[in-house]
């Protein structure tokens, strides 16, 4: 007991370490969007949209490392009930897209064909893309930018939902070794300017839906993204 | 007047510090990532360089150690503005002050637009 006591002690610091370093981003920039006004004497200089999208996206951080921190001391399960992947995908990307906006980066919804029900936790899944999407889109390789889709397709697996780019460098081994290194090194992922903290904290939220974030492929674009299960219960409705 | 090198992964950051120094009189070019930073540098002949350290793939440091290795640049200051915080920064400050001439070392978060800005006036004004 006292070993996953110190497993979840452990868990939870490192977390709460790269959730730290990564608020760094989001408030700077408020910070000296805030200054630049001010210094410039032209108050139209400050960016209000960049001001709101980055409160957003830290907050959105903090919500997110709440319930993965609240889930990993709990060693807690969410309840799953059935959910539509369609529309929780339209939801998550109408509250990315103008924080992918400031990125120059346009992001695309793929919902090809129509999808029953899968088993998650609503709040959860979303929390988890959102944590995702603003991580992802923060460290999007310079040289890639310009596309990014928020996607869902149907594998043998189950239902597959996640973000996708131009990550060429995004192995499955570099997934493993950045789970391995967060919260311990600066850069978990070489191929990824900030140190991912979003992705980790996607990965806590997952885990408590029994389910994880992979390295994936959608129409020649690599990213993270989750399995579920179909809900069988409204299969035979 | 000068020409400044921003180096600076964050696109939104980038374009704040851009405009902030613009303002006050300086010409700007500025990179995302330590490669494309050497081909603005040739391209720019910088004054002096405010830099990240923390990049996708090359990181800072290695893009100094490039950097240093060409004659022209050896001498052109280098401020570092950085998200690291200084206590991590400790078993590198010898290495980045001395062998590859960081004159400033900055952390982002606690350093405002106008105190960035008399960094860089402070540095080319020196003889």
């Amino acid at each position: 007991m006292q070993g996953d006591s110190a497993t979840t002690s452990q868990e939870t610091t490192q977390l709460l370490r790269s959730v730290a370093e990564q608020l760094k981003m989001p408030l700077s920039t408020i910070a000296r969007q805030a200054e630049l006004g001010q210094l410039t004497g032209d108050v139209s200089l400050t960016d209000l949209s960049a001001i709101r999208t980055h409160a957003s996206a830290a907050l959105t951080l903090v919500d997110c490392y709440l319930l993965g921190l609240q889930l990993i001391r709990e060693q807690a399960l969410l309840p799953l009930e059935p959910v539509s992947v369609s529309s929780l995908l339209v939801e998550t990307a109408h509250e990315l897209q103008a924080f992918a906006k400031q990125y120059d980066t346009t992001l695309e919804l793929h919902i090809a064909g129509k999808y029953e029900p899968v088993m998650a936790h609503h709040a959860g899944l979303k929390s988890a893309l959102l944590s995702l999407g603003y991580a992802l889109l923060e460290s999007y390789p310079v040289q890639q930018r310009g596309r990014m889709s928020l996607a869902v397709h149907r594998t043998p697996n189950g239902i597959v939902t996640g973000l996708y780019g131009d990550f060429e460098q995004l192995s499955s081994k570099a997934w493993r070794t950045a789970l391995e290194l967060q919260g311990k090194a600066p850069r978990p992922f070489e191929s990824l300017s900030g140190n991912g903290a979003g992705l980790f904290v996607a990965e806590a939220i997952l885990q408590a839906m029994d389910t994880k974030l992979r390295v994936g492929k959608h129409r020649k674009q690599q990213g993270l993204a989750t399995t579920l299960q179909p809900s069988q219960q409204l299969s035979f409705v | 007047m000068a020409n400044v090198l921003l180096i600076e992964p964050d696109a939104v950051l980038a374009r704040t510090y851009i405009q902030a120094l613009q303002h006050v009189g300086h010409i700007v070019s500025y990179a995302a990532c330590a490669q494309d930073a050497i081909l603005a540098a040739d391209e720019a002949k910088p004054d002096i360089v405010v830099l990240e350290l923390r990049m996708a793939v090359h990181d800072g440091i290695e893009f100094l150690y490039e950097f240093r290795s060409y004659p022209e640049w050896q001498h052109v200051p280098v401020v570092v503005n950085s998200h690291i915080a200084p206590s991590n920064l400790e078993p590198v400050r010898t290495a980045l002050q001395d062998d590859l001439g960081v004159v400033a070392l900055l952390y982002k978060p606690k350093v405002s637009l106008q105190q960035l800005i008399s960094q860089v006036n402070g540095q080319v004004a020196l003889p």
